[in-house]
């Protein structure tokens, strides 16, 4: 059972990075002088997506 | 037989490896492998910053390899954590946040090895970086600004009476959850990314073990198995990687920010 909440959870981030991979993309392509701004605005908000989908995963191994 | 029937007696054991235990003395008083490999990792920054501190000073060009990518190393803190977020203050944060910057890079770099633990991954270590962290910016903003004055600073100025007090207690909690956000992250992704690894090199093992037994054609196909998780378990160990420099940069940076926020009032 915690495998497949572990999964439904993570259903949640993959959404999460692939929205903010979208906009990051877009908007290089559309300014690429603030690329590097950007990379930091990204990898700050994919960090905090990511966390949530560790925390399910660590819970499924504790629980 | 199938290989896959021990698989979850051995992770068991994986995980069970991964709980704090004394290397020296016992839990109350003593070492975990946790803070044993902490040690030597704060060992190793100490030697290769002494070191780089001492060769730089020989020459006024920097030369060789070592100087000059702990030059790279040191200016990338310097610019893209400092610089770029508190702008004309930042020589005056730039040793805190190097400092949490290169100590977590070290543990990282050095929890990698095979057969080390990583310093962050155990909760203590992780939740002391993000109290240090969380006291520091709280002391910046006091110092700034006043108990009071700092207390006021967290809701917005320009609310309507009512509004004002509702955003204060909101923004109090996202204050407080801060510290522990911090630790939660730095923590599980250590972890979790450890476990992965552990778990495809378990699985590399399993699928040999039948042809080790005794040999024959199913046995064969088994072990063929094995090297697709040996190259996964190498991708993962690349990722691993990453992930280690990465999450260095997110606490320092985040820490930065943090800053920031209470700097800008």
């Amino acid at each position: 059972m915690g495998v497949i909440g572990y999964g439904l959870g993570v259903i949640g981030a993959g959404f999460g990075i692939g929205l903010a991979a979208y906009g990051a993309t877009t908007a290089m392509a559309r300014q690429p002088e603030v690329q590097g701004r950007l990379f930091t605005v990204f990898i700050l908000g994919s960090a905090f997506v990511e966390a949530l989908a560790l925390i399910g995963f660590v819970v499924t191994l504790i629980s | 037989m199938n290989p896959l029937a021990s698989l979850s007696k051995e992770m068991e054991e994986l995980v069970d490896s991964f709980m704090a235990k004394a290397v020296v003395g016992n839990t109350t008083v003593g070492l975990t492998q946790y803070i044993f490999f902490m040690l030597v990792a704060i060992a190793i920054l100490l030697i290769v910053m002494f070191t780089f501190k001492k060769k730089q000073s020989q020459s006024l060009v920097p030369q060789g390899f070592f100087v000059n990518g702990m030059e790279f190393l040191v200016e990338f803190a310097r610019d893209d954590l400092c610089v770029s977020l508190l702008g004309k203050n930042w020589k005056k944060h730039f040793p805190f946040v190097s400092a949490v910057f290169f100590f977590i890079l070290f543990n990282n770099i050095v929890g990698i090895i095979p057969g080390c633990h990583p310093g962050t991954g155990t909760m203590g270590v992780t939740a002391a970086l993000a109290i240090c962290s969380f006291v520091y910016y709280v002391a910046v903003g006091i110092k700034r600004m006043g108990v009071l004055g700092y207390l006021k600073s967290m809701a917005p100025a320009g609310l309507p009476g009512p509004m004002a007090g509702m955003v204060w207690v909101i923004e109090l909690f996202s204050n407080l959850l801060r510290p522990i956000t911090l630790a939660i992250r730095l923590f599980c992704n250590m972890f979790a990314g450890h476990i992965v690894m552990g778990t495809f090199a378990i699985l590399a093992t399993l699928f040999v073990e039948p042809l080790l037994q005794g040999f024959s054609a199913v046995a064969l196909g088994q072990a063929a198995c094995s090297i697709f998780w040996i190259l996964l378990l190498i991708i993962i160990y690349l990722v691993e990687i990453l992930v280690a420099v990465i999450q260095a940069y997110v606490f320092a940076l985040l820490s930065a920010v943090y800053i920031q926020l209470v700097e800008d009032e």
